[in-house]
């Protein structure tokens, strides 16, 4: 995506890990508090959520290709 | 004292239209810009495309720009089958756009500035991909949560990481724009203070030094004026990247 400020394109970086660890915490959490095994559902879907922020990294930096280019 | 920072984000209620159960609903200063932004978009674009010459007017050129800009940018990202979304594309950009520059008015009030607006915009946009996204391709659309040639051992961790990454799509598609507006906008307050500052604590000599935070201030002013369209953009664009997963899935 060609962003036109270095400014716009980092901070866009940064949100997309930070929504996916947030994202990987809160259903975590849910998921503790629903089925009472806590803290599995913390510990694994944080780390779920880790690797989600890091893959929206990659896709908005362009390091992975995004899925709809693929084809 | 005027050096307050978060004072510019306060709600104002201005009156009440409605009761439900014991809360008031009242029209609020945010209110009142949303109804500005919508009613000055109408009258742009309705006046700008009444005449309809061949040699455009200044308004009408200024209309056709922001909808080849949309256009072009929908055809860019989501193909040409993306621009039956482009009544929806259009009217979130210039929306947005709108506000942010309406913003930007001294002794304004910025709507896009508060999370509950911009959230509100994300969630809509990714209840759009799903809600379309099922309609079009059933059960086919959970294919974008399967990417191909991956091995199947592996599998079930990838699609899990894949629907986290997509329900982390609203988030930071809301904070960036609202981030953006809320610390941009502190800055300019934060600066400005600065200048007040120097006047009452050095008299004279405190004005004279108080040039420094305003030639700062004009220099950040150019560059909010720069962020408020890159968001405004950015937030469109992104419209158009979920809007086209929605439109191709998985394949």
């Amino acid at each position: 995506m060609a962003d036109a400020s270095a400014f716009a394109r980092g901070f866009r970086l940064s949100t997309e890990l930070v929504a996916g660890v947030l994202v990987g915490a809160g259903l975590g959490w849910l998921i503790d508090r629903w089925l009472g095994i806590s803290p599995w559902g913390l510990i694994v879907f944080l780390m779920l959520g880790f690797a989600a922020g890091v893959l929206n990294v990659m896709r908005a930096a362009g390091v992975v290709r995004d899925r709809q280019l693929n084809d | 004292m005027a050096a307050d920072p978060i004072h510019q984000f306060r709600i104002v209620d201005l009156f009440p239209v409605a009761k439900i159960g014991s809360t008031e609903i009242y029209f609020t200063n945010s209110s009142l810009l949303m109804l500005v932004a919508v009613f000055g978009l109408t009258a742009f674009l309705v006046i700008g495309t009444a005449r309809r010459s061949l040699v455009p007017s200044r308004l009408q050129s200024a209309a056709e720009l922001s909808y080849e800009f949309v256009a072009t940018t929908i055809r860019g990202t989501a193909g040409a089958e993306g621009m039956k979304f482009f009544p929806f594309v259009f009217t979130l950009f210039m929306f947005v756009l709108t506000l942010n520059m309406l913003g930007l008015i001294p002794y304004s009030f910025t709507v896009t500035s508060h999370i509950i607006i911009t959230a509100a915009l994300a969630i809509m946009v990714f209840l759009t991909v799903l809600i379309y996204g099922l309609m079009r391709h059933g059960l086919h659309f959970f294919n974008l949560f399967v990417p191909k040639g991956v091995p199947i051992y592996i599998l079930p961790l990838i699609v899990g990481i894949e629907i986290l990454s997509f329900i982390s799509r609203p988030i930071s598609h809301s904070v960036r724009l609202f981030a953006n507006m809320l610390a941009g906008h502190i800055t300019l307050q934060v600066f400005a203070g600065f200048i007040v500052l120097l006047g009452a604590g050095l008299g004279a000599v405190g004005w004279i030094g108080g040039i420094l935070p305003f030639a700062m201030i004009v220099i950040l002013f150019a560059l909010e004026t720069l962020v408020a369209f890159l968001q405004a953009y950015v937030f469109a664009i992104l419209t158009c990247i979920y809007l086209n997963d929605a439109i191709h899935p998985g394949h």
